[in-house]
């Protein structure tokens, strides 16, 4: 198991400098720049910001500083946009908040979720599972750009609540609005999901063989169906966290939340070449470290699968 | 509806605790009774770029400078220049050097006096290529001696035309006379740094806690992307006038989002989303406001020699102007008090007036008729050449809707065909400036509140002239008004000319729509460049 765990961490280093590359080629072929602006500033102005930014370096000698500065230094640089911050502070400013409302709403979606498919499965083909697969479903439909605002108007302006965005260094009133927003699709995936899997697993041999001991339902649910029931999706789950953590655009957007969701967009919309970077290294580390925890998860659910 | 009152009676009742203890304020000049709570909350739409006034380069940036800084020269309500650091300023006879007097009591946030040096520093910072600030082009604007090469970096940054006669006196000299210089000195640009704390902390100045500022306000807390707040510098020299004692601003991406926090009382000022100006002013009447805003929308027609032969000919170009039917636009469309433009300068900018320009004066089916007439001539249109253009434009639904119109006027009347194209902003900016269209969405706003602001746009090397015009008569034009005691019919002059060749067709001048909480008095509603100050805001008590 341990050489396994150090194998695929050594694999990772050529994927995360593969996909510094890749995203290092893909920005500067990108048209424009970050320091485009409704009236261009004079040449002799643009030499200066570019050498600051070591932008008059060959492609080659830029992605070696890159990469190089954050080994050695841990430094992504500064921010081309937001001048009066390094990417490190913004993400270091922004990630806690991502991970707090992702960290919930996780957690929200996970225990909801499995909870809502395993009754749904249990109760097959009965109004408890058409209601449950039901809701699952219209939740699944129902983006969050669409809830968000409903949320907001529900619960701030009509009941006056909780606020209607705004962080406040993660006080929960701050953080009730987001999560749910957040959490509603990935609870209806992880509910579907559940459920299928369960009814895969309850109508499988050793489960009748539990029952025909005469073990009780809660006890077979429990002990024998609900560990092999939790392989697929875990397997959806590892990305599901990833994806949670790291935020999502129209939270942050929605919610003014300062969290770093929203730097997916708006550093590739500005040409923020330095946050691009930032947060596309986090979010490949972050996936690759996680898809890594679920085959170890995976191992220990399921003794069939050697590391 | 029901909300906000509902928040307003609660507000009233903390106040009402809140007076049995201490007596109620009242504003010294006016008499009103002051509120207890005196914050001021507004919504930004993106994270400031900088703090930074040597930087800062937009709008919002400029907004929260200019509380925290205090430059030579401020602003009254109505845009005209009133005291600032500097008590007293005179030019020389020729214009070319300008003297300000500093008042001897004015302070930084850690109680250093601000002198002359300050602002010496200041200018030669923002000018200095070390710094790569996107507006040290600003400082060549305003003529200072030898900025054009210390920008460059052919001259070093203590040659600029700016030096401190002693502590209180600041010496300012040009390369040419410009009449309006003391209006450009209101910008932030121009603001004293501290250079002892940029010295001491380099790139972090700016953070809480090492930021020194000479304005009414100091920075306490910032969270990029979420908010930031200032608080009252008890060392300003005018502290004891000042009213309002917090002052917040919220970064809120999206417009509806930021009216709903309005709505919810977590917000005093918020912009109106588009199209939404007549259900708001219905609903809430006496906090919406409309502004004037001394930006212009037109559309940047490609005149460069390899351009389309068609739109080379200006009698296309007239045609195609006449055929924009502006009242459409101003008010079915945008429906939000804008102005349709006839000429290049909003016609609110200080000092200015529009000339008569003929189309102005037509109705539109006079208009129509003239841009038949004239693209006939042209050998287009119907019975002629047919005619395609493609309209290109940045991202966005206000403009898609403008383009779309727009487009469908000039087939009714005239019969050219349109296609849309859109790109977003940087992309868009790249292809404009390299002359990769035919018809381009453009807008301008003042730096400073002076005609020539809008009007320098067209001359042949203005890096910003999109379309490319070049006119030697436009640009002696501008440059005999710079020195002319009275530039006002030399502006009109080269108005009249932009009228005639056609490079832009001018489509309307903003105005600024924004919902402010009516207990918010002191707002600067006439002053066209929106620049406002915290520090002649007051909340006054609701009855």
């Amino acid at each position: 198991m341990l050489s396994f765990i150090l194998r695929r961490l050594l694999v990772a280093i050529p994927t995360i400098l593969i996909l510094i590359v890749i995203s290092f080629v893909l920005m500067f072929n990108a048209p424009g720049g970050p320091f485009n602006s409704e009236r261009p500033v004079p040449a002799a102005v643009m030499a200066n910001i570019e050498a600051r930014y070591g932008l008059d370096q060959p492609y080659v000698v830029q992605v070696w500083n890159y990469v190089w500065n954050i080994v050695a230094h841990f430094d992504f640089g500064p921010s081309f946009k937001l001048r009066d911050y390094s990417v490190t502070e913004l993400i270091l400013q922004g990630f806690p908040v991502t991970l707090t409302y992702g960290t919930w709403a996780f957690a929200v979606a996970v225990v909801l979720g499995v909870a809502l498919g395993v009754v749904a499965a249990l109760r097959h083909n009965t109004w408890v599972d058409y209601l449950a697969t039901g809701s699952a479903i219209g939740a699944s439909v129902l983006p969050n750009f669409v809830l968000a605002p409903v949320l907001v108007l529900v619960f701030t302006l009509w009941l006056g609540w909780l606020p209607g965005g705004g962080w406040n260094g993660g006080q929960w009133q701050y953080v009730v609005l987001p999560v749910v927003a957040l959490a509603t699709t990935y609870l209806a995936a992880i509910a579907r999901i559940t459920r299928s899997s369960m009814l895969e697993v309850l109508n499988s041999n050793f489960i009748r063989t539990a029952r025909a001991k005469g073990l009780p339902t809660h006890r077979i649910v429990l002990r024998h169906a609900l560990k092999p029931a939790m392989l697929p999706v875990l397997s959806y789950l590892g990305p599901a966290f990833v994806a949670m953590i790291t935020g999502s655009v129209v939270i942050d957007v929605f919610f003014s939340t300062g969290g770093i969701g929203q730097y997916f967009v708006n550093s590739a919309l500005n040409r923020d070449y330095s946050v691009i970077m930032g947060v596309t290294i986090l979010v490949g580390v972050l996936t690759i470290l996680f898809n890594l925890v679920v085959d170890v998860l995976y191992a220990w659910i399921d003794p069939k699968i050697r590391l | 509806m029901t909300l906000r009152s509902t928040w307003g009676a609660a507000s009233l009742l903390a106040m009402l605790a809140a007076g049995a203890v201490a007596q109620q304020a009242t504003h010294p000049e006016t008499g009103e009774p002051l509120a207890g709570n005196q914050t001021f909350t507004y919504r930004v739409l993106d994270e400031f770029p900088t703090i930074d006034p040597g930087l800062n380069e937009d709008v919002e940036g400029s907004h929260v400078a200019r509380q925290m800084f205090e430059g030579l020269l401020n602003q009254d309500p109505q845009g005209n220049v009133i005291p600032g650091v500097a008590t007293e300023w005179s030019a020389s006879e020729d214009g070319l050097t300008w003297t300000f007097k500093l008042r001897p009591e004015a302070r930084w946030s850690n109680g250093d006096p601000v002198t002359a040096n300050d602002f010496v520093y200041a200018w030669r910072r923002a000018a200095d290529p070390n710094t790569a600030s996107q507006y040290s082009w600003y400082i060549e604007l305003m003529k200072v001696e030898n900025a054009g090469a210390v920008v460059a970096g052919e001259m070093p940054p203590d040659q600029l035309g700016v030096r401190a006669v002693d502590d209180q006196t600041l010496e300012v000299t040009l390369s040419q006379a410009i009449p309006y210089f003391p209006q450009m000195v209101t910008h932030t640009t121009t603001f004293p740094v501290p250079q002892k704390v940029i010295e001491e902390f380099g790139d972090q100045w700016t953070q809480p806690g090492n930021m020194v500022s000479n304005g009414a306000y100091v920075l306490s807390e910032r969270v990029p992307q979420e908010r930031l707040v200032m608080t009252r510098n008890e060392n300003y020299w005018d502290n004891a006038n000042t009213i309002v004692e917090t002052v917040t601003a919220l970064v809120i991406n999206d417009e509806s989002q930021g009216l709903t926090r309005w709505q919810a009382g977590e917000l005093d000022q918020t912009d109106v989303p588009i199209g939404q100006f007549p259900r708001l002013s219905e609903e809430f009447p006496e906090a919406i406001h409309a502004v004037p805003n001394l930006c212009s929308y037109y559309y940047a027609v490609n005149v460069r020699p390899d351009s389309d032969p068609a739109l080379l000919d200006v009698r296309v170009r007239e045609a195609l102007s006449l055929a924009i039917d502006r009242d459409v636009i101003v008010n079915a469309i945008l429906a939000a008090g804008q102005i349709p433009a006839y000429t290049l300068a909003h016609s609110a900018t200080a000092g200015y007036e529009p000339p008569e320009v003929p189309a102005a004066s037509m109705t539109q089916a006079e208009r129509n008729a003239r841009a038949q007439e004239l693209l006939a001539e042209a050998g287009y249109g119907e019975g002629g050449e047919p005619l395609t253009f493609e309209i290109m434009y940045n991202t966005d639904q206000a403009h898609q809707q403008l383009a779309v119109a727009i487009g469908q006027m000039w087939k009714q009347t005239l019969g050219v065909e349109t296609t849309l194209a859109n790109q977003e902003w940087q992309t868009f900016l790249d292809t404009r400036r390299d002359g990769n269209f035919q018809i381009a969405r453009a807008a301008w706003c003042a730096d400073y509140n002076e005609a020539s602001s809008f009007l320098d746009l067209m001359t042949t090397d203005n890096s910003a002239n999109d379309p490319r015009y070049e006119n030697p008569e436009y640009d002696a034009l501008m440059e005999e008004s710079r020195t002319a005691a009275d530039p006002l019919p030399l502006y009109q002059q080269a108005e009249a000319i932009l009228a005639r060749d056609v490079p832009i067709l001018p489509i309307y001048f903003y105005t600024e729509d924004f919902l402010l909480d009516p207990s918010i008095k002191g707002y600067p509603f006439e002053n066209a460049q929106e620049n406002w100050y915290a520090k002649e805001l007051y909340r006054v008590a609701e009855e």
